[in-house]
């Protein structure tokens, strides 16, 4: 055996001894509870044509953070009360006509951002635990967050397994949805929650920058399979799933970004799954 | 014949869809204007007229999707406001089949959607909706698609698809706008039938939106002509067609009617 050979068999070594740590159980875990609700909320979100809410309350998120860092209250419920208001402020402008579906975004987007920028400053600049926000931090998931993650995930998964035929309804033909009595608007809304707690709990995996390419990238990569919908959706887990797994055992082998590596599997997944569509 | 008699009295006592003096406007000019007619069960309705003449907007008023100005509209005797028997109505909108052709839905899954309602909002599709949702592929002819995906089906079986995703409601009564656009005349003569079978054999009352007038008085019992306003002739022996529709197309208007396509219609079946 060459030493390449050793090299890799050290590397294989390595990780079960990671999957020893309690610190890498919890990556692992709270990672794939984020995975699995990103990977199933953002197909919705492709289909709707609504992909960049996830963008916008991701940004607006930031100011959440910022203000639970500010206050000394943990951050990721901040940010969860300030996505919700952002998401209900989204609604609302759309709904009185102040402004289109992406207008309405981009101004949520810029005001929580800045906000947070103003808390930043009032409290003296930027530090590390901000960084670990903005790009993610999965390695210093504590049991607090995994609980925080465990609880908003299956609040999330078990709202879109109950409501999973009337979302399709209304992604599908909205009119249709309506005229069988199925309350569109609330169920829009509720949606749109469920985004923004979606967000919140992934904001600790990969940050609040890059958290679009989970919502997004199994969604992408399962439309190119030409699936059933059901297959669509368990091939879009399943590739969120193994992206996060995958990029947070090769950010522990190679030693980089965890949340870059995830993203950049998750894109490369995507890639794979085009060139199989052009060539089918 | 007494039966015949009761029967009719019945037809006259029960409308599914009475409209008494209705106006709807879009965009703030008036589009359908001092509208009356009745609409019984059973009956198959073709909806005529020109571009622009109204025809989509009466659908979407008749099922409150539009509001209307003024007029009264009745569903299965009940004020259009406080009518809440949705599942007995099912509606193919025009744009039903210019879908994404990426949107990742099986034949099978998409008419399941036509299961779904307030009834059942958070519970699962029983195997009874199931069974539902297989009969009305087979009714339509199309089981053996089920498991393709909605994007790569052609016009024809899109049409079928979204029938049967109305059909699976199991509805009284079908709204159906302008369905067999872009598809061959072979294919719609097909679908017409289909319709008709839904008609006499299931007693479903349809009303389509159509630009194939040959079809409509070969194949239906009334005639709706729109132009503004609302002229619903029965179509019988004596009717003229001719004299109908160029109240509703202009003076301009020729209609060229060979009494032979009527008979090759229903020789063929």
């Amino acid at each position: 055996m060459n030493a390449g050979g050793f090299s890799k068999m050290n590397e294989l070594v390595e990780i079960f001894r990671l999957l020893e740590f309690q610190f890498f159980q919890h990556a692992l875990l709270g990672g794939t509870i984020a995975a699995l609700a990103c990977a199933w909320v953002g197909l919705f979100l492709i289909l709707r044509k609504e992909a960049m809410i996830g963008d916008g309350i991701a940004h607006t998120a930031f100011g959440g953070i910022a203000l639970g860092m500010f206050l000394g209250v943990n951050p990721i419920l901040t940010s969860l009360v300030v996505s919700v208001l952002a998401v209900l402020g989204i609604s609302y402008m759309r709904r009185k006509g102040l402004a289109q579906s992406d207008s309405a975004i981009a101004v949520m987007l810029a005001v929580g951002f800045s906000a947070g920028l103003i808390i930043i400053s009032l409290a003296g600049g930027f530090n590390v635990e901000l960084f670990s926000f903005l790009f993610g931090s999965i390695l210093t998931i504590d049991q607090t967050d995994l609980v925080i993650v465990s609880i908003l995930g299956i609040s999330t998964t078990l709202m879109l397994g109950i409501f999973y035929k009337e979302l399709l309804s209304i992604t599908f033909d909205e009119e249709d949805a309506r005229l069988m009595g199925i309350p569109v608007r609330p169920l829009s809304l509720a949606f749109n929650l469920l985004v923004a707690i979606t967000i919140v709990l992934s904001i600790k995996v990969v940050g609040v920058i890059l958290v679009v390419a989970l919502l997004v990238l199994p969604g992408l990569s399962a439309l190119q399979l030409n699936l059933s919908f059901k297959g669509t959706t368990l091939a879009a887990i399943g590739i969120g799933i193994l992206s996060m797994t995958t990029g947070v055992l090769l950010s522990a082998i190679y030693n980089v970004a965890t949340s870059g590596v995830i993203v950049f599997t998750a894109a490369a997944i995507f890639l794979f799954t085009a060139i199989y569509r052009r060539l089918e | 014949m007494a039966d015949n008699n009761q029967s009719d009295v019945m037809k006259e006592e029960t409308p599914i869809l009475e409209v008494s003096n209705l106006y709807v406007n879009r965009s703030n000019s008036s589009v359908i204007e001092h509208a009356d007619f009745t609409i019984h069960r059973g009956d198959y309705v073709g909806i005529v007229g020109p571009n622009g003449g109204g025809k989509t907007t009466l659908i979407l008023a008749l099922l409150n999707i539009l509001p209307r100005t003024k007029g009264t509209i009745r569903l299965f005797g009940q004020n259009i406001e406080s009518f809440s028997d949705w599942e007995k109505v099912a509606y193919v909108p025009q744009h039903a089949v210019n879908f994404d052709p990426n949107f990742p839905l099986a034949v099978r899954e998409l008419v399941s959607l036509g299961r779904v309602n307030r009834g059942n909002m958070g519970r699962t599709l029983k195997r009874n909706d199931w069974k539902a949702v297989d009969e009305a592929l087979d009714f339509m002819g199309i089981s053996d698609i089920a498991k393709k995906r909605i994007g790569q089906l052609s016009g024809g079986q899109k049409q079928r698809v979204f029938v049967a995703k109305a059909l699976v409601r199991n509805p009284e009564i079908i709204f159906l706008d302008e369905p067999v656009v872009g598809v061959d005349a072979s294919t719609q003569e097909k679908f017409y039938k289909k319709l008709s079978d839904l008609n006499v054999e299931r007693g479903i009352t349809i009303l389509i939106v159509t630009h194939d007038l040959t079809a409509v008085f070969c194949r239906m019992s009334k005639v709706m002509c729109i132009n503004k306003w609302v002229n619903v002739a029965e179509i019988t022996e004596t009717l003229e067609p001719e004299e109908v529709l160029r109240k509703a197309y202009g003076e301009h208007f020729h209609f060229v009617f060979h009494g032979h396509e009527c008979r090759r219609v229903f020789e063929d079946e």
